[in-house]
């Protein structure tokens, strides 16, 4: 058995396909964060003047193509056609990465900060203080996070940074409980009492010898809470307690965009709503791919 | 004897068992041969992960996936049964072949009452109504050795001790008689004393039902006091075929010499080793580390009762000395060890090292006492942060203690490793690869990195396969000597004790019964405890079986439980000796006429006689 055991532990170097995947497709995420909006062939929160145009058929698409690099056409095509305000729907799915992404980064750096401190005070310090915050956490983890979402951005006001607040506040009592589980089954390690009988103050062995051994679970869990952190983004646009009108922002493309899907004009919604599929996916795929690495040993 | 004309009841030849890995394929088991013959016990003896428990499988058709038996053959009752369809496999295993496993509890279905699953078992191999199993089961349970099996046939696994459930499980594997047994580490886990018992239940039985034993195991104790012949599996073939006295006497193979160095050394050194230990008697006088009336209680919450882990322990280590700390689990030697290192605070008593005591020490000078006084954990797996490099593991202690510079603690951190034994330019790997005795030494290196005085050795040997054990053992006598360090050595091997310590501490549930030099409790075992404890260790020596002892020292019954302790001896109830006063009086230990302490009135009163 363990011979078994032992030399199965040999390093396998198989191809992940749902790594690459998932980290190719994050990688797209990020680049157009970075740069859709200088890539983009149209301001975004810039009306065309051309209203409601629907995309281009795809027998067009090489012509337009091959026009818009050889700088033949007169403007550039409207690849996913325009919404009702005359707004270029492609350009504004290529932009709203920045923002979209920015908050899901932000308020999960934010909790992922918090949380893993705080998780790692709560499972390797036993005081009534760590007590009363679980005890909140669970408080706060037991409300749907959409409601608490709303109702937040509701009270604080519409803006990016009430956003990244509200949602950091709501996902940091995730990444507590898995860091504290983790350290709780670190500080009794024998590695642990080891560092203690060296000499090592307290505080010492916390840091660096429980944290790093117990950051992997927030980190993988840190993957796939940006991609819900994306879709909650969006959700929050979609009822009108995310970011103002015109920003670009895919939840916000879908809300405005809704309205006119009944009279025909399937693209400024399908289009960002697609972009946000693939994203979650991207995010999703990537925690999972890390997950079976890091539980692969 | 004569099981060497018997005919044999299993013969492989040739086996080979491979795992496949998608770069390669790894050969686990290449070319075994080995037979087995009626009314035999055969041990197979090898290194963790040289495939002793694949080769055992393998032997019944049984691989773990994705592994794949690539030839050979394996001959039992006319057939070969790695030709044999899966149905008749099925029917041989249980009835035929019965096996044993590692991990008793978890071999058992925690859902089915023992007596529902001994029952399952012989009914899918004998025509029996459910009724008739029931009744098998209980005489199995009787036959193994189970008190009232009337009541135990109710019981799941829960309920039953490691000990019993281990015994369940033999009973099980043996219900249909079955003419080989094969049983794989079977006491890995249980205490020694039940682990005697449980040996020796087992050898009777299969010398009552006339079936074979394959024993697989590490320990060389159980090896030589139990089976007729040995084998030795080392890379992945049988090298060494002999009956156990030769075996012991004269290994052929250099792997069998070199696990059984350390007994053969210890024999030859008995003589000069007593001079030395006299002449070390006289210079322990001065105490280096004094325990005095330790006690340690923990608290169980939620009521007002506490267990009792140490209780009232007094002892002193002399330079350079090394006491033994022996007992079973639960007896309060590992939290002796913690409070030495202040790991774990004493409810009551106080150590003193080098006169000081130690509970004193303020937070700040706790660091230079904590350079002198260091521990090896049991576990070395588990002892070492698994994200560090040797390198960094090694300058923990010096950046801590020392002021030098990165370049001086590189180069002590290399004199270290080669103190061990260890590559010194192996600073930059991570310790995963290392296999266990390896890694014990890097614990070791890390604790001598501060020059400490005195180290504590918390079961370092428990996890090493036995020839990582010789080796460590071998290291720290010489580190002793060229330090000139003292040990607090605590074990439940009493082989690696009697070669390393010069005085022992026989510990049962937190109270110390006896302390005297290693040759008064080896040899002349006075309290009744360390008597039973001695004549359940299975010492490696083919020529003193316990099997072929008649009178022996055994204790009946299980441990107390240390919350609700006996009113007087904490023994009585168990103890062969035991008298009407001993329930009621608590034993103190009595300084006796040789220097020794014993805590049992009727050994000061010379009323038990040396059994040894």
């Amino acid at each position: 058995m363990v011979a078994a055991s032992e030399s199965m532990d040999r390093p396998r170097r198989r191809i992940d396909w749902l790594f690459i995947v998932g980290a190719g497709i994050v990688s797209l995420a990020v680049f157009l964060a970075l740069f859709g909006p200088v890539l983009a062939p149209y301001d975004p929160t810039v009306a065309t003047g051309s209203y409601a145009v629907p995309p281009p058929p795809l027998s067009d698409w090489p012509r337009l193509f091959w026009g818009s690099v050889t700088g033949g056409l007169e403007q550039p095509p409207h690849w996913f056609g325009t919404d009702a305000s005359g707004l270029d729907v492609f350009s504004r799915v290529i932009s709203a990465p920045r923002i979209d992404l920015t908050i899901a980064l932000a308020a999960n750096g934010i909790s992922l900060f918090l949380g893993v401190l705080l998780g790692l005070a709560a499972g390797y310090y036993k005081h009534w203080w760590t007590e009363v915050m679980m005890r909140a956490s669970d408080v706060l983890q037991s409300f749907p996070v959409f409601i608490s979402a709303m109702i937040l951005v509701a009270l604080a006001g519409r803006s990016m940074t009430n956003i990244v607040i509200a949602l950091a506040l709501l996902y940091t009592p995730i990444y507590i409980r898995l860091t504290r589980s983790e350290v709780l089954s670190q500080k009794v390690r024998g590695y642990v009492e080891a560092a203690r009988a060296i000499g090592n103050s307290e505080t010492v062995i916390a840091f660096r010898h429980v944290l790093p051994n117990s950051l992997a679970p927030a980190l993988i869990q840190a993957s796939v809470t940006i991609g819900f952190a994306i879709l909650l983004t969006a959700g929050l646009s979609f009822v009108g307690a995310g970011v103002r009108p015109p920003a670009p922002e895919w939840g916000l493309m879908i809300s405005t965009g809704a309205n006119q899907v009944i009279l025909g004009e399937w693209w400024p919604s399908v289009f960002p709503g697609i972009a946000i599929s693939i994203t979650v996916f991207g995010f999703a795929v990537l925690g999972n791919a890390l997950e079976r690495r890091y539980d692969g040993g | 004897m004569t099981v060497a004309e018997a005919p044999p009841v299993l013969t492989a030849s040739g086996l080979k068992v491979a795992y496949p890995t998608p770069s390669s394929t790894v050969v686990a088991i290449d070319g075994l041969d080995l037979t087995i013959r009626q009314r035999e016990v055969v041990g197979l003896v090898g290194d963790a992960s040289s495939g002793k428990s694949t080769a055992a499988l393998a032997l019944m058709g049984v691989v773990r996936p994705p592994g794949r038996i690539l030839a050979g053959s394996v001959q039992f009752d006319g057939r070969d049964l790695l030709r044999c369809k899966e149905e008749e496999l099925r029917r041989i295993r249980g009835r035929d072949i019965g096996i044993i496993v590692q991990n008793p509890r978890g071999s058992l279905n925690p859902m089915l009452r023992i007596g529902k699953q001994i029952g399952n078992v012989y009914r899918a191999h004998n025509h029996a109504t459910p009724l008739e199993a029931r009744e098998r089961a209980v005489d199995m349970l009787r036959m193994v050795g189970i008190n009232d099996p009337n009541r135990r046939v109710k019981a799941f696994a829960h309920e039953l001790s490691g000990g019993m459930a281990q015994r369940a499980l033999i009973a099980m594997a043996l219900s249909s008689e079955p003419r080989l047994l094969i049983a794989d580490e079977p006491t890995s886990g249980l205490d020694v004393t039940i682990q005697a018992q449980f040996l020796d239940q087992m050898w009777e039985t299969v010398q009552r039902t006339h079936s074979a034993i394959l024993l697989i195991s590490q320990d060389l104790g159980i090896i030589a006091n139990y089976c007729d012949r040995v084998l030795v599996l080392h890379d992945r073939q049988i090298v060494e075929d002999a009956p156990a006295r030769d075996f012991f006497a004269r290994p052929a193979h250099p792997y069998s010499q070199s696990i059984l160095r350390l007994q053969q050394q210890a024999a030859g050194e008995q003589a000069e080793r007593r001079g030395q230990r006299a002449g070390l008697a006289a210079e322990a006088r001065e105490a280096l580390v004094e325990v005095d009336r330790l006690t340690k209680q923990f608290p169980i919450r939620g009521t007002d009762k506490v267990v009792q882990a140490v209780d009232n322990v007094s002892f002193a280590i002399g330079r350079g000395e090394t006491v033994g700390l022996v007992g079973e689990s639960g007896s309060g030697k590992t939290t002796i060890g913690r409070c030495l290192l202040r790991l774990e605070e004493p409810t009551a008593g106080e150590i003193r090292y080098r006169g000081q005591p130690i509970s004193g020490i303020a937070q700040h000078h706790l660091r230079r006492f904590r350079s002198k006084l260091q521990i090896v954990f049991q576990d070395p797996y588990d002892s070492l942060n698994p994200r560090w490099t040797i390198g960094r593991i090694l300058r923990e202690p010096l950046d801590l203690h020392t002021t030098l510079s990165t370049k001086a603690k590189r180069d002590r951190a290399r004199d270290l490793l080669d103190m061990v034994g260890l590559d010194p330019n192996a600073l930059d790997v991570r310790p995963r690869g290392l296999g266990a005795g390896a890694m014990q030494r890097l614990n070791i290196a890390r604790a001598l990195a501060t020059d400490p005085e005195f180290i504590v050795l918390d079961e370092p040997t428990s996890v090493l396969a036995p020839s990582a054990v010789v080796g460590l053992i071998e290291l720290l006598r010489k580190l002793q000597q060229d330090l000139h360090l003292s040990y607090l050595f605590i074990s439940h091997d009493l082989t690696t004790v009697q070669y390393l310590c010069h005085r022992v501490a026989v510990m049962y549930l937190g109270q110390m019964v006896e302390l005297g030099t290693v040759d008064q409790v080896f040899e002349s075992p006075r309290h009744p405890y360390s008597k039973a404890l001695l004549a359940s260790h299975l010492f490696p020596d083919p020529t003193r079986r316990r099997v072929d002892r008649h009178e022996r020292e055994t204790l009946t019954g299980e441990i107390p439980s240390p919350v609700d302790l006996p009113r007087g001896c904490y023994l009585f109830g168990r103890c062969p000796h035991a008298m009407e006063t001993c329930a009621d009086a608590p034993q103190v230990l009595e300084p006796q006429s040789d220097g020794r302490l014993v805590r049992c009135w009727r050994a000061t009163a010379d009323q038990i006689g040396d059994v040894a």
